[in-house]
């Protein structure tokens, strides 16, 4: 795969473009299904993808294609230059600098199927004598193995091969004719010896789940306090990094636009993106734009330390290009414990799910409160339905009160749970 | 891709078998503030084998297509079902068949835009929003073109052929106020290929100019008031509360799963005004935006009713849920790559028109909202839903008055059913939709405009 990359990148400058590089994956997914409370589909791909893009002039353009031979990509090679030259002039087009040759490889690569069954069937039997009122729907546990290659015209050889487990489950209760609002969770591991029973946060959302067959809107509207769950940061987390990548700050319309170096958050807010890191099954070593991924400082006491731009974002705004493409996110635990959080809690909702959509451009969310808790004085009063909150992104971020220090590891970030204020929580 | 090659096949079956040949063909570019972004073409195809055996399935794809890859994934195909088949016992099931055959090609006649021809249409679309909206402060242009070309056998006699095209373009538009970004987009096109939805750049310009004026009556625009009001639901959102709040109750799997809609077949569950079909190709005598002839089980499709006058009437089936609950297969079976195995979806579900005038529902509110375009959609397993609306007017003594900004609504889906009060004569179509469950898919959503009432978020 590596010299049929190598072929398409000579046969593009062959044909006349100044700059060439290609990404080939060759992915091999082994997936366990389970419906209706039973294991009953098991599916295996195989895929390959090869993407060749162009520059020539400044312009760009790039062809995608699954079928990976020598004729197809003489072919491929010439369409691409013809998309190149239908394109305009941009001159932050690019691709990485060499030379640059190295090679990567972590978590298992061959899936282990028996262990697989077996781990998801025991997760099976075990959700049925423990919580006998969850229903569970899409519930997943796959093995995929992907390598990537990676080779431009500037002498960059780039190669991966990654493998990981990744079990998702969806689920909702039903008692009689009540039903709850569904929840899900997603794990991934290197490993698969471990029960998905037992790991990370599914059984206290199984139990949660379980309670949320009887809820109440909230009392009355009211300004309160938010303390999200790590399950739910994740949300957040995608909120906040979407104003820092190319498009926000290239059209110039991010909330945080002007505050590289300046306080975006509670001092006690700090974001990373580590893609290198150990602990986290989804890693990876390789940059979208053909360079080596690092791990990133995003947020760092609060002060905002990094845009997330890519190589185009970067040379389009003169601003600094980020050293990954994001993801693998990994928020500092704080020093509080969550019991303690909501002891100190005057008013408000403990946030497990987020149903809404992206932010507004100006940073204003709102959206139902899912699989959530109202709390008064201290005390968790009664899960909750029908309850709307609307705040403003950048507010909520200098609103931070606490960080737990327990934090939940999914093997695509660490996140513990952060109690914020000046959120309007709305019921029915 | 020569899809004829598949027939070959068709007698080599032990067990159901369903073999499946599909290329997607995309073509996606955008242009951002003049600058070209996105400028690619791709394409993805293969083969894929299902098979069923002794209750369990197995599914094998792979992007090569020749015959030994063929034999290779039906053999893999079954050693999969075989493998979940001996680790535990599961009940077998008489798939039903509805098969038939069918050959469609919805291939435009006109001669092809090459890609510098679609460049050059969206350079046209991103200056005139640049010379004629002048408090625009970004812009955002893009082509997104899928044709999805597949052809199916299956084991109990179906053969179907069909190449189904979309093309759209989208537009989205900011202007700064009072140092706030506000933004409003839409979406044109649907069915067919580009050049049969987009003959020129200039077609669209009466399109931008009311986009532009949406947006500049938004930037003026109030927050709404949180909490139950009374509203109109334009078609668009009519259309996504059919899709997204009760057509996902209604799939069958999520019915066996114990959804909200698994307790109430032939209960009432709506107003009487309220009708809600799934419709597998034509409404009247038009095509759908996502018309399915044959699934891909290879079951002939026919229109689901899932409400009639408000009593819910059925499910969306795929083979294995109509011969669990004594149904029948509709044709609701999707797959979105060849990679992927069919699951049940919607295709073009819409609630019915009804007898109102859009004109008498406004004037019949003193106090609420008419809510026009929705953002995104989500919706839960008790049916209640939140759409994200990013336009909508204020209704002050019968009267649409300010634009608002940015908001959400929820509420039960049934609830907001039954509190439906009239329902307007007009139907038109959202031919964009992408809907998510495991994969993607597109999918049509249709409706009249709607008055009910809702809860919104404000500030």
């Amino acid at each position: 795969m590596k010299d049929l990359a190598k072929y398409a990148v000579n046969k593009l400058l062959e044909l006349g473009a100044e700059k060439g590089e290609c990404w080939v994956q060759v992915e091999n997914k082994d997936e366990l299904n389970i419906h209706s409370a039973k294991i009953d589909l098991l599916r295996t791909n195989e895929s390959y993808t090869l993407k060749l893009t162009g520059l020539k002039d400044n312009k760009k353009g790039s062809v995608t294609l699954n079928k990976i031979n020598k004729k197809n990509i003489d072919k491929m090679a010439e369409k691409t230059l013809k998309i190149i030259e239908s394109s305009r002039e941009d001159k932050a087009n690019d691709i990485s600098e060499g030379p640059l040759k190295e090679k990567f490889e972590s978590g298992p690569i061959a899936p282990e199927r028996e262990k697989m069954y077996e781990n998801l069937s025991n997760f099976l039997k075990n959700v049925k004598n423990d919580f006998p009122k969850i229903k569970l729907e899409q519930s997943i546990l796959e093995h995929t193995k992907i390598e990537n290659y990676y080779e431009n015209s500037n002498d960059v050889s780039l190669y991966s091969k990654k493998g990981k487990y990744q079990f998702t489950s969806m689920f909702f209760s039903k008692d009689g004719k009540k039903t709850s609002s569904f929840n899900y969770t997603q794990l991934s591991t290197k490993n698969i010896e471990k029960p998905y029973y037992n790991s990370g946060t599914i059984k206290r959302l199984l139990k949660e789940n379980q309670e949320q067959l009887e809820t109440k809107s909230v009392p009355q509207n009211f300004k309160g306090d938010m303390i999200i769950t790590s399950d739910c940061m994740g949300s957040f987390i995608g909120f906040i990094t979407r104003y820092l990548k190319d498009h926000y700050i290239i059209t110039g319309n991010s909330i945080f636009k002007d505050k590289l170096n300046k306080k975006i958050a509670n001092e006690n807010f700090s974001l990373y993106s580590k893609p290198l890191a150990e602990e986290i099954a989804s890693n990876y070593f390789i940059t979208s734009d053909g360079n080596l991924a690092e791990n990133l400082e995003i947020i760092k006491d609060g002060n905002l330390k990094s845009f997330m731009l890519s190589l185009y974002g970067a040379n389009k705004t003169g601003k600094k290009r980020a050293n990954n493409s994001g993801g693998c996110y990994v928020i500092e635990p704080g020093k509080k414990s969550i019991d303690d959080i909501i002891k100190n809690t005057d008013k408000g909702i403990i946030l497990s799910r987020f149903s809404g959509g992206n932010p507004s451009d100006n940073g204003d969310f709102s959206g139902v409160a899912k699989n959530s808790f109202y709390v008064e004085n201290g005390e968790i009063k009664y899960p909750i339905s029908e309850t709307m909150i609307t705040g403003n992104l950048a507010e909520i971020l200098l609103n931070i009160r606490n960080i737990s220090k327990e934090r939940g590891n999914f093997g695509s970030s660490i996140l513990p749970w952060i109690k914020t204020s000046g959120v309007m929580i709305s019921g029915k | 891709m020569d899809f004829k090659k598949l027939e070959k096949y068709s007698k080599k079956y032990k067990n159901y078998t369903e073999l499946r040949m599909q290329e997607n063909r995309s073509t996606s570019i955008a242009i951002r503030q003049g600058d070209i972004v996105t400028n690619n073409q791709n394409s993805e195809s293969g083969l894929s084998a299902r098979v069923y055996k002794d209750g369990a399935w197995g599914f094998a794809a792979n992007p090569l297509i020749n015959d030994e890859i063929m034999e290779h994934l039906v053999k893999k195909a079954t050693d999969n079902a075989q493998f979940l088949s001996k680790k535990a016992s599961l009940e077998k099931h008489n798939l039903p068949s509805r098969k038939g055959k069918i050959h469609k090609d919805f291939t435009t006649s006109k001669k092809r835009y090459s890609q510098k021809e679609l460049i050059e249409y969206l350079k046209e679309v991103d200056s005139y929003i640049e010379k004629k909206c002048s408090d625009v402060s970004a812009r955002n242009t893009r082509i997104s073109n899928l044709d999805m070309e597949k052809k199916i056998i299956t084991s109990d006699g179906s053969d179907s052929y069909i190449m189904r095209p979309r093309s759209l373009v989208i537009i989205s538009l900011t202007t700064v106020k009072d140092n706030q970004p506000i933004q409003l987009y839409d979406v044109y096109g649907g069915f067919g290929n580009f050049e049969d939805n987009f003959e020129d750049p200039s077609k669209l310009y009466s399109k931008i100019d009311k986009l532009y004026d949406d947006l500049m009556k938004k930037a003026n625009g109030v927050y709404a008031k949180p909490g139950t009001h009374d509203c109109i639901m334009d078609a668009d959102l009519a259309g996504i509360l059919a899709h997204e709040a009760i057509g996902h109750t209604t799939e069958a799997d999520m019915v066996q799963n114990g959804s909200v809609a698994a307790d109430y077949l032939n209960e009432k569950v709506a107003s009487e005004l309220v009708s809600l079909v799934d419709f597998a190709n034509k409404y009247e005598d038009d095509l759908c935006p996502v018309p399915v002839f044959i699934d891909d089980e290879g079951v002939k499709a026919e229109d689901t009713v899932i409400i009639k006058d408000g009593i819910l009437k059925g499910y969306m089936n795929n083979k294995e849920s109509a011969a669990l609950m004594n149904m029948k297969a509709t044709g609701n079976a999707r797959a979105y790559r060849f990679s992927d195995e069919p699951l049940i979806r919607m295709r073009n579900t819409a609630i019915l028109p009804g007898k109102s005038k859009l004109e008498d529902m406004i004037s019949s509110i003193d106090n609420g909202y008419y809510l026009v375009k929705p953002s995104n959609g989500q919706a839960d397993s008790t049916s209640e839903f939140m759409f994200g609306i990013v336009k909508g007017y204020k209704i002050e003594n019968g009267k649409i008055t300010d634009a608002i900004k940015d908001t959400t609504i929820s509420g039960v889906a049934f609830d907001v059913l039954q509190s439906i009060s009239m329902v307007s004569s007009d139907m038109s179509w959202s031919a964009a939709g992408m809907c998510g469950k495991k994969q993607p898919i597109p999918v049509g959503m249709g409706g009249p405009a709607v008055k009910c009432k809702i809860n919104i978020g404000g500030k």
